[in-house]
């Protein structure tokens, strides 16, 4: 009888909690849940807590309530000016509407198919309005603000997502194109460097020239000033010998002529001699005494 | 007394046997018990933060030491370390102290069309650890992607000389302000503390062009640098030449007039004296000089008749040294 009532009990007990366990569930911070009715969609839990439910009749279905990102494939997009480019876009969103979501996507991974072909067809509209250098410069911003914007109420009406952002991870050219974008800048680069170089020439030439230039102005003012002072050396000079020569003119005359006897008729010269010349007056005959 | 005895043993046994079966399954329940409300013990570290839940939803953020929840399936926890400063490469690895660049994630497009190669570098701390657990999946790989928007979007933003040289301390600001702007948009409870850009480089096939333009750039700094020399040497020679001239001119200038005064001087000297006796002095002079001229003098004296014409006497030099080849009437001038 003991036994009985044990065992009885045990059972009892280990179907009051089984079934517990089937009425009573938590639901996390991170997550959220529908409840369903035989595949019926009957209500939403979206506050985290403990929650009651008719055990084995609900079924409980959880979804994630935190912010999830996808990763899409990247994909090549033509601009304005129909040049190629290669675009890897992210999208972040949450689950707000897990009913909508449910009856919908189902699951994340269909979910992420639906909201990738509305981002990239939104994308793709949004590309081709801007040339390729505004992209790349100053319309990512506005572009991915526009896709965000548009494909948010889409979004949310029809898989109960809410649209956080779409951001352009990557923006590149296409492989093929890189190599001419590489000798593009080549070209640019050996460019600047012959542009350095020249102005290096350029610069020079010029210091050098300004060089020389200053060098012979500084020489000629000097030669100026040595012929002034030379000229004035010349003129003072003069001054004093003719002041000098002034007080008796008549030897100046007669001293320079003999100074210009010795020096001019000393070597090589025949002379000429009369003998009745006053040198040699004496030479022929004693002339009287005066 | 026996069968009295024997029913006492056999209802004891039969005790025992019931009692024994329930303690075992007692101190077992016992045990479990105690383990069950034992799991609710942990520790949280000088730089942790616990984050607890009851029945899911947040409860209590725990500060460090050891603490205590409720056991599960009441309460749960997450521990935090909020202090620990967490690293994220985009561009590059590090393996094992050796850096290894990633190009595919490197590589990008600047804002004047060009591609460059940068490395950056984030530091980030997770700043609201409640968030960081519960708003967003994967927090640490939006960090990533999100790094890799910033860097990209700051990329295209400027020019590639821009982000390369001067710009980079800017373009870093940027980076970090708008990955920061993202992570709190998407809820991740992170905290950049640092993005630097490590290396901004030209990618590798175009290296050589952007080593020539500094190397141009080097080749004009020097040819400027060469002709600043030349101007340094060049301009303080003429000065000195200038200044010897100068000089010269004037030692010419000084010695003319002092020569002049002494020569001045010399004759008032003389006239003086010639004053005082003019006949004999001058015939002194006179024949003084004669003196020294004549004795080198070749010399032919003629009669005095003859006075007034030497033709007749002519070719003098014929007479005088007939080997000689010239007989031009020349008289001065001509080696005998």
């Amino acid at each position: 009888m003991n036994w009985k009532l044990i065992n009885a009990l045990a059972s009892a007990g280990f179907l009051a909690v089984a079934v517990a366990m089937q009425a009573v569930y938590v639901i996390d911070e991170r997550e959220q849940a529908i409840i369903t009715m035989f595949g019926q969609p009957l209500r939403t839990v979206r506050e985290p807590g403990l929650y009651l439910k008719l055990p084995l009749i609900h079924t409980l279905q959880r979804f994630d309530k935190r912010v999830l990102s996808s990763d899409a494939q990247a994909i090549e997009y033509l601009t304005l000016d129909k040049k190629r480019v290669v675009v890897d876009h992210i999208s972040r969103w949450r689950i707000v509407d897990p009913l909508e979501f449910y009856r919908t996507a189902r699951t994340e991974a269909g979910a992420f198919v639906r909201l990738d072909d509305i981002i990239t067809g939104r994308l793709r509209e949004e590309i081709a309005k801007y040339p390729f250098i505004d992209f790349v410069r100053e319309k990512r911003e506005a572009i991915v603000a526009a896709v965000t914007k548009d494909a948010q109420g889409l979004t949310i009406e029809q898989f109960g997502i809410e649209l956080i952002d779409v951001r352009i991870k990557r923006l590149d050219l296409p492989r093929e194109v890189q190599q001419s974008v590489f000798a593009r800048m080549q070209a640019e680069r050996q460019r600047i460097a012959k542009k350095y170089r020249a102005e290096g020439e350029e610069r020079a030439r010029e210091v050098r020239a300004g060089a020389s230039k200053e060098a012979q102005i500084i020489v000629a003012k000097a030669y100026e000033q040595t012929q002034a002072l030379m000229g004035g050396g010349d003129a003072q000079a003069t001054a004093i010998y003719a002041e000098a020569y002034e007080k008796n003119p008549e030897l100046y005359s007669f001293l320079r002529r003999l100074e210009t006897y010795e020096r001019s008729l000393a070597k090589d010269t025949t002379i000429v001699l009369d003998a009745g010349s006053e040198l040699l007056k004496y030479f022929e005959r004693l002339g009287p005494i005066k | 007394m026996n069968g009295r005895t024997d029913g006492i043993m056999d209802s004891l046994r039969d005790d025992l046997k019931g009692f024994f079966k329930p303690r075992m399954l007692f101190t077992a329940m016992g045990l479990a018990g105690a383990l069950w409300l034992g799991s609710g013990v942990y520790m949280v570290g000088p730089s942790e933060q616990g984050v607890v839940r009851r029945f899911g939803k947040e409860y209590a953020l725990t500060g460090s030491g050891l603490r205590y929840h409720l056991p599960w399936p009441i309460e749960s926890r997450d521990v935090v370390d909020v202090a620990r400063v967490r690293r994220v490469e985009i561009g590059f690895q590090t393996e094992m102290g050796r850096v290894k660049v990633i190009e595919a994630e490197a590589l990008m497009l600047t804002g004047d069309e060009n591609i460059v190669s940068c490395q950056l570098f984030v530091q980030y701390v997770i700043k609201d650890p409640a968030a960081f657990v519960f708003r967003a999946r994967d927090p640490e790989q939006v960090l990533r992607t999100a790094a890799e928007v910033a860097l990209r979007s700051a990329a295209g933003r400027n020019t590639i000389d821009f982000t390369m040289t001067d710009g980079r301390f800017q373009v870093q600001e940027q980076i970090k302000e708008q990955l920061q702007r993202l992570l709190d948009a998407y809820q991740t409870g992170l905290l950049v503390t640092e993005a630097r850009l490590l290396e901004v480089d030209p990618p590798q096939a175009v290296q050589d062009a952007f080593h020539d333009v500094v190397r141009a750039w080097e080749d004009r700094e020097r040819l400027l640098q060469e002709a600043r020399g030349f101007t340094e040497d060049i301009v303080p020679r003429s000065r000195g030449e200038a200044a010897e001239m100068v000089l010269k001119a004037e030692a010419y200038k000084e010695q003319r007039v002092i020569r002049a005064q002494g020569e001045a001087k010399r004759f008032l000297e003389v006239a003086a004296a010639y004053a005082a006796s003019p006949v004999v002095t001058r015939e002194r002079l006179y024949l003084e000089v004669m003196e020294r001229i004549l004795p080198n003098a070749e010399k032919i004296v003629l009669p005095s008749q003859s006075a007034g014409s030497v033709l007749p006497w002519l070719p003098l030099r014929a007479l005088q040294a007939p080997a000689a080849a010239s007989t031009s009437p020349q008289v001065k001038g001509v080696t005998p």
